[in-house]
């Protein structure tokens, strides 16, 4: 549903988007990861139309979008970063103007708006202007403006931003819903919320794209060989001992109460590291309390993989 | 044509939901308004309405400007640009939107100045000339269309509407300046074609009753190019 190939984007000298690409198939709700600065918002710009990248291709349901950008835009609808609207102008009326502007025909725009306001619960506030609106409503008076021409694909950039936790979780249930029938791709830089709403994240860093997966496979792959022991002892022992059986693995130790300490190792080896690690506690006759494989969260994963493609500076 | 014809409603209905669009109306109505009480309503004057084109002329050099100054600019400066460039439309159909739309509230804003024909009529004996009036009305309304056309252009150039306004304040000024002023101090073969580019002397034929086509093709050619540039303009802003 949506391709893109080898996207190159530069703003005077900075090249902000450096060769990223991805296919999106229909109905797959993925996550777009990646620090402030990263490209986000450029490569939405890009797939929006807003901006022309100097390099590459996009496909947008088929549709090449940057030979017929016009055509392209019609199968999307788009929630920029900063939910934008006219405050002036009552929900309803700029429901009503959008669904002109976005090629509703005459005779279905009443329906379609009020379609939309039922779907982002907007009937109770239709009447009321949308500057007197809380965030949380402007956001969604804009992500129904995005719905009004029931396009196949939603675009949502940072759909969250600036939203209470209430808020916030009322939005995610919206998105929950609205994806149930469409292809979403949403960018954020919040990671729990991502964990939850996506089947699959794509984490972009310095403009390229460091991993692609689901949100599982990445954090089962950064997890693998990753092992937590607390055991007690001397550490230099304790270290001497690991790095004698697990040649190349990378210790860090912090201490505990009373001589104990936790170390975490990680060991890119397809042997069992736990296992591995409690042989080497044991044989160094260092009692050991607790040894399990470590586990990480997205958060973790995001910041290995920015890790690795920065060198350890990010 | 629906796009652009939607884009013109909320534009014209903008102007007229916030304060702006009335001051500028009740502004420009005043003065019109004055003008003519002062200036075509004195005794045993010929029954024209001349000084009332006159000066309104002037007038559209600071209001046109003030109208159109937030057309692109605001959308620029609040982020709504962003739903038009992703919206299924061409920059072509924005700046048209846009444009139609300041236009129309030009119309609504010189309608009500039709009154001051009608008393002009009811308290002169004998009635005044209706050539002259209606081709002073089609000057203000081709002069219209041009500084609004200038205006758009400027307003796609900057999200900021004072230099917006500016812009095209002061383009319009230094356009009379240069092609009222300057032919009578250069060399006349210049200075016949700076006097050929310049508005105020054809709103002066306009004025005696007299319309011109080249006068009109003028007007609207200007403009109509002032657009292109500005869709160009507008355009060029998703390679920046």
């Amino acid at each position: 549903m949506i391709e893109v190939v080898d996207l190159h984007r530069w703003f005077g000298s900075v090249h902000a988007v450096r060769g990223a690409g991805f296919a999106i198939p229909a109905g797959q709700t993925v996550g777009l990861l990646g620090p402030n600065g990263a490209g986000k918002t450029t490569t939405l710009r890009m797939l929006t139309g807003i901006l022309r990248p100097q390099r590459g291709t996009i496909r947008i349901a088929g549709t090449d979008a940057l030979a017929h950008p016009v055509r392209a835009r019609r199968h999307f609808g788009y929630l920029p970063e900063s939910a934008p609207s006219y405050p002036e102008m009552p929900v309803r009326s700029f429901l009503r103007s959008r669904a002109g502007i976005l090629g509703v025909p005459a005779g279905q725009r009443k329906n379609r708006v009020l379609k939309v306001m039922d779907e982002c619960q907007l009937s109770s506030v239709a009447g009321r202007r949308i500057g007197q609106l809380s965030k949380g409503y402007r956001q969604r008076v804009a992500l129904a403006a995005s719905l009004l021409h029931d396009p196949q694909v939603l675009i949502l950039d940072e759909p969250t931003n600036g939203l209470d936790p209430t808020q916030i979780r009322e939005a995610r249930s919206l998105i929950g819903d609205l994806a149930q029938n469409r292809t979403v791709l949403v960018s954020s830089h919040i990671l729990p919320e991502i964990e939850r709403t996506c089947q699959r994240v794509i984490i972009i860093g310095a403009g390229k794209v460091l991993a692609d997966g689901t949100p599982q496979d990445l954090i089962q792959s950064a997890a693998q060989g990753g092992c937590i022991a607390e055991c007690k002892g001397h550490v230099a022992a304790i270290g001497t001992a690991l790095k004698q059986a697990l040649p190349g693995c990378t210790l860090t130790t912090e201490p505990l109460e009373e001589g104990w300490w936790r170390c975490t190792v990680r060991w890119e080896s397809d042997m069992n590291t736990p296992e591995a690690v409690g042989a080497a506690l044991l044989a160094a006759r260092c009692p050991v309390r607790l040894l399990r494989p470590e586990a990480v969260g997205l958060e973790e994963v995001f910041v290995r993989v920015l890790d690795a493609a920065t060198g350890g500076e990010a | 044509m629906i796009a652009i014809l939607t884009i013109a409603r909320r534009e014209f209905g903008s102007l007229f939901r916030t304060p702006v669009g009335w001051i500028v109306i009740a502004l420009f109505l005043f003065l019109t308004g004055a003008v003519f009480v002062f200036g075509a309503l004195s005794p045993g004057q010929l029954a024209t309405l001349r000084p009332v084109f006159g000066t309104t002329t002037l007038m559209l050099v600071l209001v046109a400007p003030a109208v159109s100054m937030r057309l692109i600019s605001e959308e620029l400066r609040t982020g709504t640009y962003e739903l038009l460039a992703s919206s299924p439309i061409t920059s072509l159909q924005i700046v048209l939107g846009k444009y139609l739309g300041a236009l129309a509230f030009l119309i609504v804003m010189l309608l009500p100045t039709l009154i001051h024909a009608g008393a002009l009529a009811l308290v002169s004996e004998p009635n005044p000339d209706p050539g002259p009036i209606a081709a002073g009305y089609l000057s203000l309304f081709l002069f219209g269309c041009l500084c609004l056309a200038l205006g758009t252009l400027a307003s796609t150039l900057t999200d900021s509407q004072t230099l917006a306004f500016l812009g095209t304040m002061l383009t319009l000024v230094c356009w009379m300046l240069i092609t009222n002023i300057a032919p009578q101090h250069v060399p006349p073969a210049i200075g016949a074609k700076l006097a050929a580019a310049s508005y105020s002397i054809r709103i002066d034929d306009f004025a005696r009753g007299t319309i011109d086509t080249r006068h009109v093709v003028f007007f609207l050619s200007i403009s109509a190019g002032l657009l292109v540039a500005a869709t160009s303009a507008l355009e060029s802003r998703r390679w920046r």
